[in-house]
C-alpha cells in the first residue's frame, strides 16, 4: 500500500499554485493536510498526475476576524481548534472539531480540505451548510465566491473546476441569542458518522426566529432540512417542538443502507439527534465561549 | 478448599509474581526486530497480484509491461512459481472429509478476491506496486459462492471440481442414546443460530524476509510464525524439487546419512507407539476416494525431504500478535521462498493491511441448529448440533478448519451433566478468504450452548442461573470423563468459578439499576456465560477429537549450562505478545535458584531450538511450555548439585542456592556460584567453552487435569435511540490453576473479552452475497479503541491439584467467553431472544423493536 | 518556517533537511515515498511501526515539531524543516527509559507491543498538554490508537502510572521530562 508516482509541486504562493492549477488541473490535486487524499493514494484509488501541495503557502494559514471567520487552506484542524476567535465567531465551527478523526488527523488535516473533498459523511460541510459559508474560490481567472448551498454538488463532488483552488472560507458571525450543537452518533469514536448533526437556533426573547439542520452522514452531501427549519420558527425552545421537528426529519430525509447501518437506523437516529441537538444547542445560548 | 499459593515456588520465589516484562527493555524503547525491521543489505521487495474478483478463470496473463518497468526483478506468473513448487498437502485428514490440494499461486482460477495470480520483485515495494498495475490478465467471471445457503445449493458452480459440490466435509458423532433421551425429556427446544465471519487482526500483518546465502544458496528465513518449525519443514518439502528426487539415490548410497534416518525414525516410532498403533486410515481413504493424487505428492516429498542437505532455517523474532492467523503455512510464505531461491536473491514481503483483510485469516462464519433435551425441573438431559462451517476458499494448512468441528465434539456439551449428545454438519468452500484458528477456534460452542440455556431458561420460566446451578457438575459428584471422552479431574472447576460469579452480582442492585436505565429510555441487562477449555488436556484429549492424535500434546525442552556458568532455556514456543521470555525466566530462575537475568531464553529459531510441530497455541505455552522448562531446570539443577556437592564436600541433600550462591545449608558465606561449578566441569572436561551440562527432555502434562474454566458475567446499558451499548461491567472469575505472573494473566483475559466486545459489537467481516469483500480497510473493519473497551473486572481462583505443574493456559479464555456473556446480557436487557451474535447499533434496535428491519 | 518552492518530476528526488531525535539528516527523497519510510528506511530507526497505512491504527504516530502525527499520512518531504520525534529519541543517550516508557512497563501495559510506539508518542503529548488527565480523557485522547492485546486497561494504568512518575521526576533534576522532553 504505497503511493503511486506523481509529479510533486510545492508551491510557496498563491500565485504559484494557481499557475500549476491553470497548467495541469485536470491531472492534478491539490494536497493540503492529506489525512484524506493521502490513504486514497495508498491504496490507489486516486493516482493524481501532479500532486500541489499548498502546505508551504504562507498567506493561506492564517484565521482572520471579519464578520465571523475566515479561515484559510492551511489552516489545520487543531489549530482552529484552539483558536479563541474561532470559538467566539464561529461556534458552530468549534462545536464541529472536536468531532473530526482523532487529534493526531486533526494535527494535519486542514478545515478547508475537508470542505473540499465533500466527503458527505464529514462535519465541515454540514457546518458550511448550516452556517451559510462563503466559499472563494481562486483561480489564474480571478477569484470567485459561492455560498455553500451551491457548492456541494454531490458525492465527493463540488463546484471546484479543475484549475480552481479553494482558498479561504468565510463563516458569518453567530449573534450572541444563537446556540449551536454538534451531535453525532457513528460506530467507534473518532469515526464517520453514521448520521451527524451540525445545528444552530435562534432563540432570543423565548421564541425561535431561525434554525439551521444540516445533516451528515445521510445522503450523497450534506443536507439542511427546511420543512423542519421552518416548524420551529415562532416556537418557544421546548421538548414539543423539538419533536415535532424532529418528526419532519424523519420524513424528509432519505438515506441508503451500508454495512454500517441501515436506512431506517439512520431516518430514527437523525430523528434523535434532532431532539438531542437542539436541545443542546439552546443550553449554549448566552453561554459565553 | 485446597487452594494455596505457595508450593510451587522455590528459590527467590519468582512464581506467582508480578515479575515486570524483561521484553519491554527493548520493545518499549523502538528496539524490537519485527519482520518488517529486517533489511539485509540489498534486499528486494515483494508484492502480489491479486485477484479483483471472487470466482473466475484466468485465460492469459500478460507481464511483459511490469518487467521492462525499471527497478522490476522479476515478474514470476503463477504457473512459474507453481512449476517450482509443490502443492499443500492435508495432512489431518478425518472420515468423511476431501481436503482440496491446492499450490502457492493460482494459474488457472481465482477462488477469492484477493487469490494469488502473480508476483513481483523489485527493488522497492513502491516500484512493485507500480509494476503489479502493469500486468494484464483475461478472466472470465464464474458463478460466485458467497454464502452458505449458497454454498449447499446443489448445482452451484463448484471451487473445488473434486468435491460433491461445494460441500467438502460431512462429519457425525454422537455420544450416549440419544434418540431415548429425546424421546423421554419434558421438552424438545430447538433455535437456529449465526456467526457471521471475522477476522484476527493482529496489529502487524504476515510478513517474511527470505535471505539467500550467495554462497551455498541456503535460506534464512525472518517469519511472523507462531510455529517455525512447522514452516521450515513445509518450505523444505515444497521447494522440493527434481533435483532433489535425483539426490535420493546419493542418499540411499549414503550409510551414515541412512542410519542417522533410520534411527530417529526409530526413535519417533517408539516414543509414540501407543499413538501411531490407535491412528486409523478413515481420512486417508476419504481423501484418496476423492483425489489419488494425495500419494504421489507424498512420496515426491518424502523424497526429497531425505535427499536434500540443506534445509531453511527460519527465524521469528519479536511478533506482533497472531490470535491464530500467523500459526498456518500460508501460500505466500512459499511462494516467497521460491521466488527468492530461483532469484538467488533475498526478498522481503510485508502484507499491507488490505491484503490482511483479503487473506490474512479469517474465522468463525458458521450456522447452528441446536435442540436441548430438558425436563420440566430444568434438568438438562440431552443436546443435538447441526453445523454448516464456511471454510473459504482455501484449506488452511497444515491443519484446516475440520480441526473445529472435532473439537466442538469435544466441548459442546460444556461443563454440564448431560445424558446424549449428537453432533451432524458439513464444511463448505465459498469464495473467501482463509479461515484460519482465532483465539478459542471452537469458542462458538460456548456461545451456541450458553445462549440457548438461557433461551431454554425463559421457556422453563426459571432464571439462567438456576438452570445453570442445576445442572453444572460439581465437585463430590463429577464424574471421570466428559460423556464426549475427554477425562476430567477437580481441575475442571467450572462450578467454583460460577458461584464465585453469583456471590459477586447483586441482584437487587441489578433490579434498581435497571428501573433507572429505563426511567431514562435505557435497557439494561446482565448476562452469564461458563465453558472449560484443554489448555492443554488431560492426556486423551487430542486422542478423543481424533484417534491417534494425541503425540500433538508432548513439548521438548533442552536447556544447557555453559563453561562460564551462563544458563540459557531452548523453547520451540514461539512468542507474540505473551511474555514467554519474562514467564519462563521466572519458572527457571526459581529452579536454578538465581536472579532473573541469570537465565537466557532461547526461541525462534529453527537452528538453535527443539522441534515443535504446534509452536505457540492452543494455550500451550504456561502448560507445556513452562512446565518442561521447569522439568529440564530442575534436572540440570540436580545435576549442578551434585558437583557443587563434591566441590563443597557435603551431601548433594544438604546442598542450597539461594540468590545464585550454592552453599550447604547454613553455610552461605562459603557459597560458591554457577560459574565456579561450571568452570570445575569445564576443566574436568578440558574445555572452555561450550555447555557443560546439558539436558533435554518431552513432557506430557500433568495427567487428567489442564482444564482452564470461568464464568463471564456482563452487564449492558442499551441507549433505546440510539441502540448504542455500554458495558458499565464486566467480570470475569476464572480457575487456571497457580498463576505464573498475574500481570501477564491478567492481560491475556482482558485483550480476550475485548476480541469478544469487538466481535459482538463491532467486528463483522463483511463479504456481499456475490462474494464480493466489502470491509477492505479500517475504516470498516472496526477494531474496538480505548473508548468502546470497559474496565474489566478479574477474580482468581487457584485450584491446585497434587501436580508438579500445575500452570494451565488462559490466553484464549476471553474471547470464549466474552460474545455469550454478551449477547446474553443484550437479550436480558431487551427482553428478546438473540440468534445472532453481531449486534450493531441497527440491530440492538431492530431486535428492540424501535425501528424496522 | 518558509519553504521555497520546488518541483519534482515523477523519479526525481528532492533534498530535505529534518532534525529527527534532535539529530539533523540532510536526505535525498523521492516525494512519493511517505514520512514512515523515509524514517524507517533511509533513517533506519525502525522503532515506528507501520500497521495500517491508512491513518487508522496510530501505530506509525509520531512528534512532527511537537505534535502527534501519523507518519504513514505524511510524505517525506513534508518533513522539510521539521523537527521530529520517534520513539527512539525518548530515552535518555545513556539508555535511560522515558518515565512514560518506564511507566508502561511497570504497568505491564503491552503484549506484543507492536502498537506500542503510537501509544507512547500520543501519551507524551497528551502528558504534556494535560499532566493530570481524568480516565475519560486518557481514553478519548488515546481512542486513536489500537491496540490488539491489550483490551487498553494496561495501556490506561499505564499513562496513570506516568502521571505519578512525571509528577515526582518534575520536582528533580529532570524536569525537561516533565514535559515529555521534547519542543
Amino acid at each position: 500500500m504505497k503511493n503511486p508516482p506523481f509529479n510533486y509541486h510545492r508551491p510557496a504562493t498563491v500565485a504559484e499554485a494557481l499557475d500549476l492549477l491553470a497548467k495541469h488541473g485536470d491531472d492534478a490535486k491539490v494536497l493540503a493536510g492529506g489525512q484524506s487524499l493521502l490513504p486514497v493514494m495508498a491504496l490507489r484509488l486516486g493516482q493524481p498526475e501532479h500532486l500541489i501541495d499548498i502546505s508551504a503557502i504562507d498567506e493561506l494559514k492564517a484565521i482572520s476576524v471579519n464578520d465571523g471567520v475566515t479561515i484559510g487552506a492551511m489552516v489545520r484542524h487543531a489549530e482552529a481548534e484552539k483558536s479563541a476567535e474561532v470559538k467566539q465567531h464561529a461556534p458552530l465551527v468549534a462545536a464541529a472539531l472536536p468531532h473530526v478523526g482523532h487529534r493526531a488527523i486533526r494535527n494535519r488535516g486542514t478545515v478547508v480540505g475537508s470542505i473540499a473533498h465533500a466527503d458527505a459523511a464529514a462535519e465541515m460541510p454540514a457546518v458550511c451548510l448550516a452556517t451559510e459559508a462563503t466559499m472563494t474560490i481562486a483561480s489564474t481567472d480571478g477569484a470567485r465566491t459561492v455560498a455553500a448551498a451551491d457548492f456541494f454538488e454531490g458525492f465527493f463532488s463540488t463546484a471546484l473546476a479543475p484549475h480552481e483552488l479553494l482558498s479561504h472560507v468565510h463563516f458569518p458571525a453567530a449573534n450572541a441569542t444563537t446556540g449551536t450543537a454538534v451531535v453525532e452518533v457513528s460506530r467507534r469514536h473518532g469515526d464517520y458518522a453514521m448520521c451527524g448533526l451540525a445545528c444552530s437556533i435562534d432563540a432570543g426573547g423565548g421564541t425561535i426566529s431561525s434554525a439551521a439542520l444540516a445533516f451528515f452522514g445521510v445522503a450523497g452531501t450534506a443536507v439542511r432540512v427546511a420543512d423542519a427549519e421552518a416548524s420551529l420558527i415562532g416556537k418557544p425552545p421546548t421538548a414539543d417542538a423539538f419533536a415535532a421537528a424532529a418528526d419532519i426529519v424523519k420524513a424528509t430525509l432519505d438515506p441508503s443502507d451500508d454495512i454500517h447501518a441501515t436506512a431506517a437506523y439512520r431516518k430514527h437516529i437523525a430523528a434523535t439527534l434532532t431532539r438531542r441537538g437542539l436541545a443542546e444547542a439552546t443550553s449554549t445560548i448566552g453561554v459565553p465561549a | 478448599m485446597t487452594d494455596t499459593k505457595d508450593t510451587q515456588t522455590s528459590g527467590l520465589g519468582f512464581m506467582g509474581q508480578r515479575v515486570q516484562r524483561v521484553e519491554d527493555d527493548r520493545l518499549l524503547v523502538g528496539k524490537g526486530e519485527f519482520v518488517a525491521d529486517v533489511l539485509p543489505e540489498g534486499v528486494l521487495h515483494a508484492a502480489f497480484l491479486r485477484s479483483p474478483f471472487p470466482h473466475a478463470t484466468i485465460n492469459s496473463i500478460n507481464v511483459t509491461a511490469a518487467a521492462r518497468l525499471p527497478g522490476v526483478h522479476k515478474v514470476f506468473t503463477g504457473a512459474e512459481l507453481n512449476a517450482i513448487t509443490n502443492p499443500f498437502l492435508p495432512m489431518f485428514m478425518a472420515d468423511g472429509v476431501y481436503t482440496p490440494l491446492y499450490k502457492c499461486m493460482s494459474d488457472e482460477k481465482v477462488r477469492h478476491v484477493g487469490d494469488l495470480v502473480a508476483l513481483v520483485v523489485a527493488e522497492s515495494r513502491y516500484v512493485a506496486e507500480d509494476a503489479l498495475e502493469l500486468i494484464e490478465i483475461d478472466y472470465t467471471e464464474l458463478t460466485p459462492v458467497g454464502t452458505i445457503d449458497q454454498a449447499l445449493e446443489p448445482n452451484r458452480e463448484q471451487l473445488w471440481e473434486k468435491a460433491d459440490g461445494n460441500v467438502l466435509g460431512n462429519l457425525s458423532d454422537s455420544f450416549g442414546p440419544v434418540d431415548q433421551v429425546f424421546s423421554r425429556a419434558d421438552h424438545v427446544i430447538t433455535r437456529t443460530f449465526e456467526c457471521p465471519r471475522q477476522t484476527n487482526q493482529p496489529m502487524e500483518t504476515r510478513g517474511t524476509v527470505v535471505k539467500v546465502d550467495k554462497a551455498t544458496g541456503h535460506l534464512e528465513i525472518h517469519n511472523t510464525s507462531q510455529a517455525p518449525h512447522a514452516l521450515k519443514w513445509a518450505l523444505a518439502a515444497m521447494l522440493t524439487d527434481e533435483g532433489g528426487i535425483k539426490n535420493f539415490g546419493k542418499f540411499v548410497r549414503n550409510a551414515d546419512r541412512r542410519q542417522a534416518f533410520t534411527a530417529a525414525a526409530k526413535d519417533f516410532l517408539s516414543k509414540n507407539k501407543e499413538s501411531l498403533k490407535a491412528q486409523d486410515n478413515a481420512g486417508q481413504v476419504s481423501q484418496l476416494k476423492k483425489d489419488k493424487s494425495l500419494l504421489k505428492h507424498q512420496g515426491k516429498m518424502a523424497m526429497g525431504l531425505l535427499a536434500s542437505t540443506d534445509y531453511p532455517t527460519v527465524k521469528a523474532g519479536d511478533i506482533g500478535g497472531a490470535f491464530g492467523s500467523k500459526g498456518p503455512i500460508t501460500r505466500e510464505d512459499v511462494a516467497v521462498a521460491a521466488a527468492a531461491k530461483k532469484l538467488g536473491k533475498s526478498v522481503q514481503w510485508i502484507e499491507d493491511r488490505v491484503e490482511n483483510l483479503m487473506d490474512g485469516g479469517q474465522a468463525r462464519e458458521e450456522q447452528f441448529t441446536i435442540s436441548m433435551a430438558v425436563d420440566s425441573d430444568g434438568t438438562l438431559r440431552g443436546m443435538k448440533v447441526d453445523f454448516v462451517l464456511d471454510q473459504g476458499a482455501y484449506p488452511g494448512f497444515p491443519i484446516s478448519s475440520l480441526i473445529i468441528p472435532l473439537l466442538w465434539k469435544l466441548y459442546m456439551p460444556g461443563p454440564y451433566n448431560i445424558e446424549a449428545f449428537e453432533l451432524n454438519g458439513q464444511i463448505v468452500a465459498t469464495n473467501k478468504g482463509r479461515v484460519v484458528p482465532y483465539r478459542g477456534p471452537w469458542a462458538n460452542e460456548t456461545w451456541l450452548r450458553e445462549r440457548m440455556l438461557d433461551v431454554v431458561a425463559r421457556e422453563l420460566n426459571i432464571t439462567p442461573a438456576d438452570l445453570r446451578a442445576k445442572n453444572v457438575m460439581r465437585e463430590g459428584s463429577m464424574p471421570d470423563a466428559f460423556i464426549t471422552g475427554p477425562t476430567i479431574d477437580e481441575t475442571m472447576s467450572v462450578a467454583k468459578t460460577f458461584d464465585r460469579a453469583l456471590e459477586m452480582i447483586d441482584f437487587d442492585q441489578l433490579e434498581e439499576d435497571k428501573a433507572a436505565a429505563e426511567a431514562k429510555g435505557h435497557r439494561l441487562g446482565l448476562g452469564i456465560a461458563s465453558y472449560h477449555e484443554a489448555a492443554p488436556g488431560p492426556p486423551n484429549f487430542f486422542s478423543s477429537a481424533q484417534p491417534g492424535s494425541d503425540m500433538l500434546l508432548s513439548e521438548d525442552g533442552r536447556a544447557e549450562i555453559q563453561a562460564d556458568g551462563r544458563i540459557v532455556m531452548y523453547t520451540s514456543q514461539s512468542p507474540h505478545g505473551q511474555s514467554h521470555e519474562t514467564t519462563y525466566k521466572q519458572v527457571a530462575a526459581d529452579e536454578f535458584g538465581v536472579p532473573l537475568e541469570d537465565v537466557e531464553i532461547v526461541w525462534g529459531d529453527t537452528d538453535r531450538t527443539q522441534f515443535s510441530f504446534l509452536g505457540t497455541g492452543g494455550s500451550r505455552g504456561g502448560p507445556l511450555g513452562a512446565g518442561v522448562m521447569r522439568m529440564t531446570a530442575r534436572e540440570l539443577r540436580r545435576q549442578v548439585t551434585d558437583v557443587a556437592a563434591d566441590m563443597l564436600e557435603a551431601a548433594s541433600s544438604d546442598i542450597e542456592i539461594i540468590d545464585g550462591n550454592i552453599h550447604v545449608a547454613g553455610v552461605p558465606a562459603k557459597g560458591i556460584t554457577y560459574a565456579d561449578v561450571a568452570a570445575k566441569v569445564a576443566t574436568d572436561k578440558r574445555t572452555t567453552s561450550g555447555p557443560v551440562f546439558t539436558e533435554q527432555m518431552q513432557y506430557d502434562g500433568v495427567g487428567n487435569g489442564g482444564w482452564s474454566v470461568a464464568t463471564h458475567v456482563a452487564w449492558v446499558d442499551i441507549d433505546l435511540e440510539t441502540g448504542l451499548v455500554e458495558i458499565p461491567r464486566y467480570l470475569v472469575v476464572e480457575d487456571c490453576g497457580p498463576i505464573i505472573n498475574p500481570g501477564v494473566v491478567d492481560g491475556q483475559i482482558r485483550g480476550g473479552v475485548a476480541q469478544g466486545v469487538g466481535a459482538v459489537f463491532y467486528e463483522r467481516h463483511h463479504y456481499d452475497e456475490q462474494a464480493n469483500l466489502l470491509s477492505t480497510t479500517y475504516m470498516d473493519y472496526l477494531v474496538p479503541t480505548a473508548m468502546e473497551i470497559p474496565h474489566i473486572d478479574i477474580e482468581h481462583m487457584e485450584t491446585l491439584t497434587d501436580g508438579e505443574n500445575d500452570a494451565r493456559g488462559t490466553g484464549e479464555g476471553g474471547m470464549i467467553g466474552a460474545p455469550a456473556a454478551l449477547t446474553n446480557a443484550v437479550s436480558d436487557a431487551l427482553g428478546v431472544e438473540v440468534y445472532e451474535q453481531y449486534l450493531p447499533p441497527y440491530r440492538i434496535l431492530e431486535l428492540a423493536g424501535v425501528i424496522d428491519r | 518556517m518558509s519553504l521555497p518552492s520546488v518541483n519534482a518530476p515523477i523519479g526525481q528526488t528532492l533534498p530535505i533537511s529534518v532534525t529527527i531525535n534532535e539529530t539533523a539528516h540532510s536526505l535525498d527523497i523521492e516525494p512519493r515515498r511517505s514520512l514512515a519510510d523515509v524514517i524507517r528506511e533511509d533513517v533506519g530507526l525502525t522503532g515506528t511501526h507501520l500497521g495500517c497505512e491508512h491513518g487508522v491504527c496510530g501505530a506509525c504516530t509520531i512528534l512532527v515539531d511537537g505534535e502527534p502525527s501519523r507518519a504513514c499520512l505524511m510524505l517525506g518531504v513534508h518533513a522539510d524543516g521539521a523537527e521530529i520525534t520517534t520513539i527512539e529519541g525518548l530515552a535518555e543517550p545513556d539508555g535511560t527509559k522515558h518515565p512514560i516508557q518506564e511507566a508502561m512497563k511497570q504497568a505491564m501495559s503491552f503484549q506484543c507491543a507492536f502498537c506500542s510506539p503510537g501509544f507512547l508518542m500520543s501519551t507524551v503529548a497528551l502528558l504534556r498538554d494535560n499532566p493530570n488527565p481524568t480516565e475519560a480523557e486518557i481514553r478519548e485522547e488515546l481512542s486513536g490508537n489500537l491496540c490488539r492485546c491489550t483490551g487498553y486497561t494496561s495501556i490506561v494504568e499505564g499513562v496513570e502510572t506516568a502521571v505519578t512518575l512525571l509528577g515526582s521526576s518534575a520536582l528533580g533534576s529532570t524536569g525537561d521530562q516533565a514535559t515529555g522532553g521534547v519542543a
